[in-house]
């Protein structure tokens, strides 16, 4: 704790020779919000940070920071103990109650949209560069996102013109248990079009599925993100739990995939271009692999 | 009869410990603030012209965020306290809670509807939408209270034992509706809904704790006036009526008074578990089962138990919070358990 505060003082005072307006910036960040926490890392801040929400994970060394809970059930005077000079989130944090708290205190709250889309990410990445002082590097990234993702929608052109968009269905689990289904108006629903995927599920948001309806649908491709497991364990407890589900086309033929379930929380993340390619690699094998 | 203490020892003691936890609530928080700074700027806050000087940020935290969440922690332990009380006094059995007659379950519909209807409503008129959650929590609690009440009379006579059972079949009831409006939220709705159920005096407000102090400063000046009408229901209730206690309308004032306590208790805080359930047998156990001292110990007891709670849930994760259902059902579960063993020895 002493350490950082003197690493914060150190980057202050370089900062200060830097640039005048650099001090007027906020140095003390508190984050409720993964995605949010990642582009700020991303962004160089991450020396800012004093404290960051549960749904915060990735750079994996966030999770050495305080704990300020989940998002939508902040405590204003936790947070105020770490004496933060902003408080940047998604629409969902609150409660509203807890929020005016914290402003009142003098402490700057910055709401941003998890809406998955590119607009909103433009958006969203120029008010943090603008709070961060990396205008410019906010751009470079905003920029590389886009071309990320317009390279992956070419190569989900050029490999749908010759294949058929397999039909697939996201499982959400916890240990392999009765898993959830990701419907339409998902952030899993977004993912798995981005990746050339054609969701068989019908229905809207995350809701459980009855077996036999499930291996009815017989999807090609299944796409599982365990709370709890992770790689082969994941897959075993999964089949274990669900033993239709080894009855499916995508069980006979090994296309039962792994996707991390942090991507899916809290609109468009930096690590997402990157496993949207591992995806849609998996759902064509035959096309070439698209360049990284 | 007997007691472990002298009432009068007893309320030495509760009030002592009432003003303990009001000054630990409003000393201590995961923002330490000097001793020093606390008292000046309480005395600020009474009205006292002290310099302000430095004083901003403990005037700010004391005023804004200590001073509501003590209040609300007040009323809220006080009223459920003494709602536990008038349900194990109606029913005559220690084993009831405020749950029985419907309205926790009843609030707890109304907020799974708010909570999950009111993000598909989406677009609330901005000065309604945060009251939204409370009036229907409050609303589905006494809804549901009447129905039980009414299920219960039968012939202008008010049968306690069928109001029982239309409780239990009520909550079956509600929570089946609250169990299909969990199916229809979405992530974001359920988390919210799953941590209402664990109750919070976080983020109290002055413009949400007013009507909450007025119903529970009502109904805890008006339930102990029926004391003696309570003692003697403990006889039973042909005794009572014999003894001319006007029994209809003192079950009538029980359910109302429960209804509307403990409505506005969980419309401002969530679900809070234990605290009517445990407190009045705490307080039975130290000094014995005459309402006219049980009555007003367990707003004491209620009050200072749950500040002290509140104090754990605060502190425990700080800057995190925990829930404080959490706290009060590991402290009471466990105590509870003891005072049942302890009975049976």
């Amino acid at each position: 704790m002493r350490l950082s505060a003197s690493a914060i003082a150190l980057v202050v005072g370089l900062m200060l020779n830097h640039a005048a307006h650099a001090s007027q910036l906020p140095q003390r960040w508190v984050s409720a919000g993964g995605a949010l926490s990642e582009w700020v890392a991303a962004l160089g801040g991450e020396s800012k940070l004093v404290g960051v929400d549960t749904t915060s994970q990735h750079p994996a060394s966030l999770k050495a920071l305080p704990s300020i809970g989940y998002q939508r059930q902040l405590s204003a005077e936790g947070i105020l103990s770490l004496r933060p000079q902003v408080l940047v989130g998604t629409e969902e944090m609150g409660p509203p109650p807890v929020l005016a708290q914290i402003r009142s205190a003098g402490v700057q709250v910055e709401m941003f949209s998890a809406r998955p889309d590119l607009p909103t990410l433009k958006g969203n990445l120029q008010h943090l560069g603008a709070l961060l002082g990396s205008e410019a590097k906010a751009s470079e990234l905003f920029t590389g996102y886009e071309q990320a993702l317009d390279q992956q929608k070419r190569w989900v052109a050029t490999a749908q013109a010759t294949n058929k968009a397999p039909g697939v269905l996201m499982l959400l689990g916890n240990a392999g248990g009765k898993p959830l289904i990701a419907g339409k108006d998902t952030a899993a629903d977004w993912v798995l079009q981005q990746a050339g995927g054609r969701n068989l599920a019908t229905h809207s948001g995350y809701k459980p599925f009855s077996v036999e309806s499930l291996a009815g649908l017989s999807p090609e491709v299944l796409v599982f993100a365990d709370r709890a497991l992770t790689g082969e364990a994941a897959r075993a407890g999964l089949f274990k739990e669900n033993p239709i589900l080894a009855s499916t086309p995508a069980a006979k033929h090994a296309r039962v995939f792994e996707l991390d379930p942090t991507l899916l929380v809290g609109g468009l993340g930096p690590r997402l271009p990157q496993s949207l390619v591992q995806l849609s690699a998996d759902f064509y094998p035959s096309q070439a692999k698209p360049a990284r | 009869m007997s007691t472990l203490v002298k009432p009068r020892t007893l309320f030495i003691g509760l009030t002592l410990l009432c003003v303990l936890a009001i000054w630990l609530s409003l000393a201590l928080g995961p923002v330490s603030l000097p001793l020093l700074d606390t008292l000046r700027a309480a005395l600020r806050l009474m009205g006292v012209p002290i310099e302000a000087s430095g004083l901003e940020q403990a005037e700010l935290i004391l005023g804004q965020i200590r001073l509501p969440r003590t209040l609300l922690g007040l009323a809220v332990g006080g009223v459920l306290a003494l709602s536990g009380v008038a349900m194990q006094g109606l029913f005559r059995n220690p084993l009831a809670d405020p749950g029985l007659v419907g309205v926790s379950s009843g609030a707890a519909l109304g907020a799974a509807f708010a909570i999950v209807g009111g993000s598909f409503l989406g677009g609330l008129p901005e000065v309604f939408g945060p009251y939204l959650l409370s009036l229907c929590a409050f609303l589905g609690g006494l809804g549901v209270t009447a129905l039980v009440y009414r299920l219960g009379r039968r012939n202008g006579q008010t049968h306690v034992a069928t109001m029982l059972l239309a409780g239990i079949a009520l909550t079956a009831l509600a929570s089946s509706a609250v169990g299909l409006f969990t199916y229809l939220a979405d992530d974001a709705t359920l988390r919210t809904l799953t941590f209402w159920n664990l109750g919070s005096l976080n983020g109290a407000s002055y413009s949400r704790l007013w009507p909450l102090l007025l119903v529970s400063a009502g109904v805890a000046l008006w339930l102990p006036r029926r004391a003696k009408a309570l003692n003697a229901l403990l006889l039973g209730e042909s005794e009572a009526s014999h003894l001319g206690v006007d029994v209809e309308r003192l079950k009538r004032e029980l359910v109302f008074c429960t209804a509307l306590g403990v409505g506005a208790a969980v419309a401002a805080a969530g679900m809070i578990g234990f605290v009517g359930l445990v407190v009045p047998h705490l307080v039975r156990f130290l000094a014995g089962p005459d309402h006219r001292v049980l009555l007003p110990a367990s707003v004491l007891a209620g009050a200072s138990l749950l500040l002290l709670a509140d104090l754990v849930a605060r502190l425990a994760l700080a800057p995190a919070e925990l829930p404080i259902g959490i706290v009060t059902a590991l402290i009471g579960a466990p105590f509870f358990l003891y005072l049942l063993l302890r009975g049976r020895a």
